[in-house]
């Protein structure tokens, strides 16, 4: 059974998520700051706030220095006229097989960060599940749209 | 007939009903809270909550009117957003006529009608005369073959049409279903509502102090162990009856083209499932049934929504295990049934008994040594780690021509048979830790009620779980991958 033609998305990406990641994640230290609030800051709690706010730091230095390039690296998409095969997963790795006669809709997405970089999403709906291919380039995003919403077309059957 | 027309004045009453029962958990925990506040009067709460719902259900009924016009239902809804809906003959999939115990007091009948879209669920009259339900009926399904007056006769079963088998639970069997369901979960948080209004009550009467003192020794284990004992006596007993009454007289008529389940015995409840709309057929072994050797067949049908929107339905709730292969030979002749499967190779055999044992362990020990717990409390680990071993016993997949089979046990073993043609999405997915052992695991997804409904089976071959995928493939569909000399192959479903 040949493969099919695996697309990797746009590298702008990453610097998407990386906006995204700095500013959305930034509640992680909400948990060091409430917890100084409920317990004060007097000896044991001192050091443990100092242990909750570097290990929350490092998570969230991660989450923009490494992951967002991780997601992107691991990220694939085929459509072919049969069915929609995506790869992704950092660390947990998942592998989706859409046949595309199941697809009932398709939609571009576009929020203000990925509006400043020029990309949108692709939101592949199924009678039982969603799913979305993140950050392709405005153009592109359009024409695997289309594509998808071609193929399903023809690919029509009863539910 | 160009006049809106209001329903029945039972309907009100009727509605009130199911907003009670749509909403028992909320008025549940209600009650729960309500119970707390010492200055509000538990009594007042009932009333109150009782006379809301039954203004909400007279404002319904106000606002509620429907008229026929041109061959097509137009039904005008809604308290204060007022919602139009036009039902014509093309887009109606199924008419349910059903009858709980006001309507039949009032010789009125309640009618469903299911749509293709998802938002089926308002498409209901609540109390309508027989007649016109037989005349909307008339006018919105004039070329089905179903005939008005089968579906009028809903009460008396003698009628049956020549190409349709009828297929009843035996009483014996329905009181075995009733006494192993296990829906102890909703009885006992009944109960639980209950006493924490009798509390008070009890504790203050000089009754309950003659009950304790009739125990042998008043220590705290066994007045624990006593209190549970009679809490999960009166749950039984709860689930008992519910089950009896839910599910008693139930019949099964299959026809040509749909399957109709009636059941209920004060609330009479018909269900018509046509074919076309059966998207998975799963088969349940509960922890209790399976050692009896009894299971329960379920239905996910797609458009067909109960109140809580998803799609399941009880196709028989209780069958030997000899006879499921027979009947599912009557039911749906069109799905394979035996087929060569797979099951997860012997090494993530540790892999599911880590899963559920080391969490199970981790409570445990942690009330054992910190909250100096009973040495009893060692049971549960043991019982996780032969619970993790049945898991990897009733674990496997197995695909035919045109078939998937997945099999997998959460607490109760399920074996759920799905068309190819039906999968709506299907995932493989591998942990770090499963990637080192060159195991995955795999979902299959079907379109169910509102929502969907997963079929997940866990570390399998990697091989396996690809092999499982191009299954679903369009063009991928050779279906004998199975080497005969291959370690893992199991012969599915594994009933007589």
């Amino acid at each position: 059974m040949s493969e099919p033609l695996f697309h990797k998305i746009t590298p702008r990406a990453i610097k998407v998520w990386q906006w995204g990641n700095s500013i959305g994640n930034l509640f992680y230290f909400m948990i060091p700051a409430g917890y100084a609030l409920f317990f004060g800051l007097e000896q044991f709690h001192f050091w443990m706030v100092l242990f909750l706010t570097i290990m929350f730091l490092i998570i969230w230095i991660l989450s923009i220095v490494l992951m967002p390039y991780l997601l992107w690296k691991n990220w694939r998409y085929a459509v072919d006229e049969k069915e929609i095969d995506l790869k992704r997963g950092v660390i947990v790795k998942t592998r989706t097989l859409i046949p595309l006669s199941r697809v009932q809709h398709v939609d571009t997405r576009q929020g203000p960060l990925l509006r400043w970089y020029g990309l949108s999403s692709v939101t592949i709906s199924t009678a039982a599940t969603t799913h979305e291919i993140p950050a392709l380039d405005t153009v592109i995003a359009d024409r695997v749209r289309r594509q998808i919403s071609t193929y399903a077309r023809l690919a029509e059957e009863d539910v | 007939m160009s006049d809106f027309e209001r329903q029945h004045p039972v309907a009100a009453v009727s509605k009130a009903f199911s907003l009670i029962r749509g909403n028992l958990l909320t008025i549940l925990i209600f009650l729960f809270v309500g119970a707390r506040s010492e200055s509000f009067p538990f009594l007042w709460w009932i009333g109150g909550g009782f006379g809301f719902l039954l203004v909400m259900g007279f404002l319904n009924w106000l606002r509620f009117l429907y008229k026929i016009e041109d061959g097509m239902l137009h039904i005008k809804s809604g308290i204060f957003v007022r919602k139009n809906i036009y039902l014509t003959k093309d887009r109606i999939q199924v008419i349910d006529v059903s009858s709980g115990i006001i309507q039949r007091s009032f010789g009125l009948v309640r009618l469903d009608i299911q749509t293709a879209g998802s938002s089926s669920r308002q498409a209901a009259l609540e109390a309508i005369t027989r007649e016109k339900a037989y005349e909307i009926n008339w006018i919105l399904r004039e070329q089905s073959e179903q005939t008005t007056e089968d579906l009028l006769s809903s009460d008396s079963t003698s009628d049956i049409v020549d190409d349709s088998r009828m297929i009843k639970v035996p009483n014996k069997e329905l009181l075995i279903a009733a006494s192993t369901s296990g829906s102890f979960g909703i009885a006992l948080s009944i109960i639980a509502t209950v006493f924490s209004q009798l509390e008070p009550l009890i504790s203050e009467s000089e009754l309950f102090e003659y009950f304790f003192g009739l125990l042998p020794s008043q220590t705290d284990t066994i007045l624990i162990l006593t209190v549970i004992a009679i809490f999960v006596l009166f749950a039984w007993l709860i689930s008992f009856f519910s089950t009896l009454l839910t599910y008693g007289n139930f019949q099964l008529i299959i026809k040509k083209k749909e399957i109709v389940i009636s059941r209920g015995i004060f609330e009479k409840k018909r269900i018509t499932i046509p074919y076309n709309r059966i998207q998975a057929i799963h088969v349940t072994e509960g922890i209790i049934r399976q050692p009896l050797g009894y299971a329960s067949i379920h239905l996910e049908s797609a458009g067909y929504g109960d109140d809580k929107g998803t799609g399941s339905i009880v196709l028989f709730p209780l069958i030997k295990h000899e006879n499921i292969l027979v009947l599912l030979e009557e039911i749906i002749p069109d799905y394979e049934k035996k087929l060569e499967g797979l099951k997860p190779p012997s090494r993530s055999l540790r892999r599911y008994l880590l899963r559920s044992a080391l969490p199970v362990t981790v409570i445990s020990s942690f009330l054992y040594w910190f909250m100096q717990l009973n040495i009893f409390i060692w049971i549960f680990p043991l019982a996780s780690v032969w619970w993790g071993w049945l898991k990897y016993r009733d674990a496997a997949i197995g695909w035919g021509d045109d078939i998937l089979l997945m099999r997998s046990r959460r607490l109760s073993k399920s074996t759920a048979y799905i068309k190819k043609k039906r999968v709506q999405d299907a995932t493989v997915s591998q942990s770090p830790f499963q990637k080192w052992r060159n195991l995955c695991s795999v979902q299959i997804f079907v379109a169910s009620g509102d929502q969907g409904k997963t079929f997940t089976v866990r570390d399998i071959e990697l091989n396996d779980g690809m092999k499982l995928l191009n299954q679903v493939r369009k063009n991928g569909k050779s279906s004998v991958i199975l080497e005969s000399d291959y370690s893992n192959k199991i012969l599915l479903p594994g009933w007589p």
